[in-house]
């Protein structure tokens, strides 16, 4: 009885560090709120690093042209990224017309941005580590590799 | 077995926080990051715009830019955009003239100003159409200076421009009204536009 407990223990504990090793890169948060014609909510929050652990069973063919079109511009996108990573929590973009309000901010690690109009309501939360390296998995997508 | 135990259950407890832990431990802010902010507001349509931007993440990115007539943070321009003028030389001469208004042009339509003021670079435009726009510009000395530090007579260091705009005060650079929008352009040290 008492091996058997010993056992449950360990296997909890590792079911427990596998969960913290996932949730390490943060979580992101999709939240979509459609107010016409019906009322429908959509709430998906998931660990960020199932995103690069995802990219890894899309095949190379199908990014190849991703690929091509990013490589020329990651080390601009590393810089802002680098740079994002170190800033301070800041509103970097906002857009207020008469129906719809945009807002692009650097919360606590993620970028988030938040749209709504008259017809939605859009919440996108990703760490900044996971956008990290999920671009530089395409990146690394061999180019020729095309459709 | 008891000791594999309690290293199971501390290492559980390393591998929840450890996300939290690593994202606090990036996260400190430069003391004295400045902030390039943009705001526009158009009162008839009801719009607005706000961006802003650490400099220090612009001064990192546009070196990184190789795209068009920019490369490595410079800004490559065609002959004929100086129109013969030899601008380094008009810069070398305002540099040292003491404060002083060099250019008034009055037209009918349009009234314009070049000045030196207090080590800035000074230039107001009005419109006198119909919507009067009013355009003002206002440029540290040392920013055209870093503009200008190029080697080559047709490139423009926008990288350096943006370097000594770290360096230098709390400053409206730009500002436009008409008759219903309204551009701003500074620079400060708070995050926030408001």
């Amino acid at each position: 009885m008492v091996l058997l407990g010993k056992v449950a223990l360990g296997i909890a504990g590792t079911a427990l560090a596998g969960v913290g090793l996932i949730c390490s890169e943060g979580m992101i948060e999709v939240k979509v709120v459609e107010k016409q014609p019906e009322v429908h909510h959509v709430y998906v929050l998931a660990p960020a690093m199932l995103v690069p652990m995802t990219m890894h069973f899309i095949p190379n063919r199908k990014l190849g042209r991703c690929s091509a079109e990013i490589k020329p511009w990651m080390p601009t996108i590393r810089a802002a990224l680098e740079q994002l990573r170190a800033s301070e929590d800041i509103t970097l973009v906002e857009v207020r017309e008469s129906d719809q309000h945009v807002l692009v901010t650097k919360s606590g690690g993620s970028v988030v941005v938040d749209v709504t109009d008259k017809d939605n309501i859009v919440h996108v939360s990703a760490p900044i580590r996971a956008i990290e390296s999920t671009v530089e998995q395409v990146a690394a997508a061999s180019p020729e590799a095309k459709d | 077995m008891r000791k594999g135990i309690r290293a199971i259950g501390v290492s559980s407890l390393l591998a929840l926080t450890m996300g939290n832990l690593a994202g606090t431990a990036t996260a400190a802010p430069a003391p004295t990051e400045r902030y390039l902010h943009v705001k526009v507001d158009d009162a008839a349509k009801g719009e607005s715009v706000n961006v802003n931007l650490p400099l220090s993440m612009a001064a990192a990115i546009l070196p990184t830019v190789n795209k068009g007539s920019l490369h490595n943070g410079h800004v490559t321009i065609g002959e004929a955009d100086f129109n013969g003028v030899d601008v380094r030389a008009i810069l070398d001469a305002i540099r040292n003239a003491p404060d002083n208004e060099f250019v008034t042009v009055k037209e009918k339509d349009q009234d314009v100003r070049v000045a030196k003021s207090n080590g800035n670079l000074i230039v107001h435009v009005l419109d006198k159409s119909k919507d009067g726009e009013k355009v003002d510009v206002t440029v540290p000395m040392k920013v055209v200076d870093a503009l200008f530090s190029t080697t080559k007579d047709n490139e423009l260091d926008v990288a350096a421009a943006i370097r000594a705009l770290s360096d230098a005060g709390d400053a409206v650079l730009v500002t436009v009204q008409d008759a219903t929008e309204h551009v701003r352009i500074w620079i400060d040290s708070h995050s926030s536009s408001e």
